[in-house]
């Protein structure tokens, strides 16, 4: 009995002992919860966690929205995505083959360094570097004559030949200016936060660089960017409130988020979906048959099955909307229209259609959808599509070695303007997947060099027009589909923006604006 | 001393046979981590470029060469480091190999706590509408996926309810409250699975024991129902059930991935995951090495075990 008693009584004492834990357990979570972002901390949830965080290699969106926030270069873009000012406060062209930057005066480096020209031309010396992973290091290399110092705030750039696109190299978030006591491996920007806490894998926490150029900037003193790679996930938290501001916000979320009152949504038409062909082997090698693919494919199904009505259709090149340089006439050259299609197969030596292969991967939904409405498209002209779904690192490497009849590609240009195209189209560049396998006119590939040379917008018009007829008649790119691409934040959250057409992926530049309302 | 040298050189030659076999076949599958790495934001590199990351990573040398040069580290237990940012891959291990077993048990925990009770309910009432009840309410658990399990939860506890966050992770030092708040629906989320397991067990081994003849005897000596369960169903039935429990915490080692993924929890097995994508070779030999390692070293223990338990295994 006397036992019996004790042990109840101990039982009852456990049990208010956990109860009362379990009470202030919940009480604190709920309160943490409720507090944990406060107005001098803004959350943003990246796709992925950034492979690297070395300044110059092209490592993914997720890496340079991290990366822009504490690297910045010369130049960058302002929410409109228009070209402005970043260490440098004005440039200017004094010939077709000079460049002149003002820097800052002002501005350093996290560690106290003063960016001088010095400083610029070693980020530029390293970049070239034969051991760097800079992404541009093959352009610049190929551009860049000189740097040369004319006074204590200025650089001027003497470029081998002349170059429209030369700005966009100083914009482009592949070449900050890293502090000359620094190096590529650990680098020192110079941008709005300054990395104070890393949990690899999982979070990156940044403060407020008070000695940033742009004083008053950024508006919140605390950033943290945390990594949620699944995109239900990112939602979920949004909604939950755990994060305040999300990246590629699935296109099913959509009507979710839209419908929600606490929940804002950003979104542009910026990357493209695409079909590339193996233009050495097999069937597509005749460019007949690729016009016949071209005018078959139902790209309003595709929008509608692999982005969920939530983009457009691309019936020519990727000119982005409202670009100076887009034709809308050219811009809708491949209209559905079966009998044409099968016209095309007839002239191509294969009027009863034909079997062959479409690479993509099963690892992204977007692209395994396209494929598949693809492939449903081509059956009904009698092209018989067998589907090739490796994982992504599979697809990359089958697809740069030409092992594949044709393939779905989804990208988007380095900057807007037209040159951004030659990557998918300019033969004289190196192979790689995301172009048509031995793909190469030389005309084609001569006006991009013309066009790139050239700094008179008008006879650049004139050249890119060229160009697109060209490339239209190959179908050596055959544009499938604009994909929307969206951010989403909670809606006391004010001055973020996504930047227009393939500047999407650069919005994170925008984040030194934000506040939480 | 002859037999327990034995076990220990099987083991030694079975992590040596992993270590070969991943070191081949991350080589065999297409995918170059030098190409992936150079060409991840979207745009095609240099092949230039990813000769020269290449040669830099190694993986231009002749294929024995680089075998030699693994084995050569593994033998100073040096796991190498990243492809990507040339962080130590043993000290990410060590970051995250806790974290998963935390997550196990955690789950395991919960599991036992829940299963093992309902396991031995329903085999005393067998036949009951409670063993019916509990016995298809496991069937049911156990053919939810943990993702839709997982989603389930997000859905209800965080998003509406919002009592929970929908997933992350804070280290326990940073924030002890909160790293326990998202502990939980993940360990939830994997508990549920694994009670059906546990409780399945249970009652099966209480129903074998329930027939044993000693524990006729011992109901026929007059001892009290409740004395008979504890004292000699109970500690007699558990056997098997902490097998199992063993083994499917051993398999959750590296079968967390999808509770990984959808709660954001990062431990081993979703670093797993990551480094295949990116074909990054020193990080997959890593991982699967300790994963294998664990694994040969608790079977070890457990031979040794029955060694000093069963003189027959030692002589035998």
């Amino acid at each position: 009995m006397t036992k019996d008693t004790r042990n109840s009584a101990a039982l009852s004492r456990r049990g208010f002992m956990g109860a009362g834990a379990a009470a202030a357990f919940a009480a604190t979570s709920i309160a943490e919860r409720a507090s944990a972002q406060g107005r001098d901390r803004l959350v943003f949830a990246l796709s992925s966690y950034p492979p690297s965080l070395r300044p110059w290699a092209n490592t993914g969106t997720a890496a340079g929205t991290a990366k822009c926030q504490f690297l910045r270069g010369l130049l960058s873009y302002g929410p409109k995505g228009e070209i402005r000012g970043e260490l440098a406060e004005s440039w200017s062209s004094d010939s077709p083959t000079t460049w002149t930057v003002r820097l800052r005066e002002g501005a350093r480096f996290h560690d106290g360094e003063a960016l001088t020209p010095d400083a610029v031309r070693r980020s530029f010396e390293l970049m070239q570097d034969e051991k760097s992973t800079a992404s541009l290091r093959g352009a610049l290399g190929a551009l860049i004559d000189r740097i040369e110092a004319p006074d204590a705030r200025s650089v001027r750039f003497q470029l081998k030949k002349p170059s429209a696109t030369f700005v966009y190299m100083l914009a482009s978030w592949h070449a900050p200016m890293i502090s000359p006591r620094s190096n590529e491996a650990n680098p020192v920007g110079a941008g709005p936060y300054r990395i104070a806490d890393v949990e690899r894998g999982t979070r990156i926490d940044f403060d407020a660089f008070d000695g940033y150029w742009n004083r008053g900037l950024p508006r919140t003193k605390k950033l943290r960017m945390a990594a949620y790679a699944d995109e239900n996930l990112r939602v979920a938290a949004l909604d939950a409130g755990d994060v305040d501001i999300i990246e590629y916000v699935p296109w099913q979320s959509y009507d979710s988020i839209e419908r929600n009152a606490k929940l804002a949504m950003d979104v542009v038409d910026g990357p493209f979906m695409y079909l590339n062909f193996n233009c050495v082997q097999g069937p597509f090698t005749n460019a007949k048959l690729r016009q016949a693919v071209a005018y078959a494919i139902r790209r309003e199904d595709v929008v509608k099955a692999a982005f969920f009505g939530r983009g457009s259709a691309m019936n020519g090149l990727p000119f982005p909307k409202g670009s100076e340089f887009r034709d809308e006439a050219t811009a809708n050259h491949w209209r559905t229209d079966l009998d044409l299609a099968r016209k095309f197969l007839a002239e191509g030596g294969q009027p009863n259609g034909f079997s062959c292969k479409l690479l993509s991967t099963a690892q992204y939904g977007m692209h395994k959808d396209t494929a598949e409405v693809v492939q449903q498209s081509l059956a009904a002209i009698g092209i018989r599509v067998e589907l090739v779904l490796p994982d992504w690192a599979t697809r990359v490497a089958v697809g740069n070695r030409g092992q594949y009849d044709f393939g779905v590609m989804g990208s988007a240009g380095d900057f807007n303007d037209p040159d951004s195209m030659a990557q998918f189209l300019d033969g004289s560049q190196t192979p790689n997947y995301t172009r048509s396998h031995g793909y190469n006119n030389p005309k084609v590939n001569e006006l991009f060099e013309q066009g790139r040379a050239e700094l008179d917008v008008a006879r650049r018009k004139a050249i890119y027009r060229e160009m697109e007829k060209l490339a239209l008649e190959d179908a050596a790119l055959v544009g499938v589909a604009w994909r929307s691409q969206a951010y989403a934040m909670r809606k006391p959250l004010t001055g973020f923006a996504n930047l227009p057409g393939f500047l999407s992926f650069y919005s994170g530049l925008t984040l030194e604006n934000v506040t939480m309302g | 001393m002859a037999y327990v040298l034995r076990r220990v050189a099987i083991s030694i030659g079975l992590i040596w046979t992993v270590a070969t076999l991943i070191f081949l076949v991350l080589r065999m599958i297409p995918g170059d981590p030098a190409e992936l790495l150079l060409s991840s934001g979207g745009v095609a590199p240099d092949p230039a470029q990813v000769l020269e990351l290449r040669e830099r990573l190694g993986l231009e040398a002749p294929l024995l060469q680089q075998y030699a040069t693994f084995m050569g580290q593994l033998l100073r237990l040096d796991l190498g480091t990243s492809l990507t940012d040339d962080y130590p891959v043993m000290d990410e291990i060590a970051k995250r190999l806790p974290r998963t077993i935390e997550l196990i048990l955690a789950a395991t925990i919960l599991a036992v706590a829940v299963g093992m009770p309902l396991g031995v309910v329903a085999a005393l009432r067998r036949g009951s509408g409670m063993d019916r009840t509990l016995s298809a309410a496991a069937s049911f658990n156990q053919s939810l996926p943990v993702f839709v399990t997982g989603t389930l939860l997000i859905l209800v506890f965080a998003q509406h309810l919002r009592w929970v966050p929908a997933g992350g992770y804070v280290a326990f030092a940073q924030d002890p409250a909160r790293h326990l708040t998202n502990l939980l629906m993940p360990a939830v989320t994997i508990a549920i699975g694994l009670s059906t397991v546990v409780f399945r067990m249970t009652r099966a081994s209480v129903l074998e024991t329930l027939d044993r003849d000693w524990v006729r005897t011992a109901r026929a000596k007059g001892l009290a129902p409740r004395h008979v369960v504890r004292r000699h169903v109970l500690r007699n039935s558990l056997g098997p059930v902490v097998t199992v429990i063993g083994l499917q915490m051993g398999t959750l080692l590296g079968g967390t991935v999808l509770v990984e993924y959808v709660f954001n929890w990062p431990g081993l097995s979703g670093y797993l995951v990551r480094a295949v994508e990116q074909r990054n070779y020193p990080e997959v030999q890593g991982i699967v090495l300790v994963i294998c390692a664990l694994f040969v070293f608790l079977n070890l223990v457990v031979d040794l075990l029955y060694a000093v338990l069963d003189p027959r295994v030692r002589h035998g």
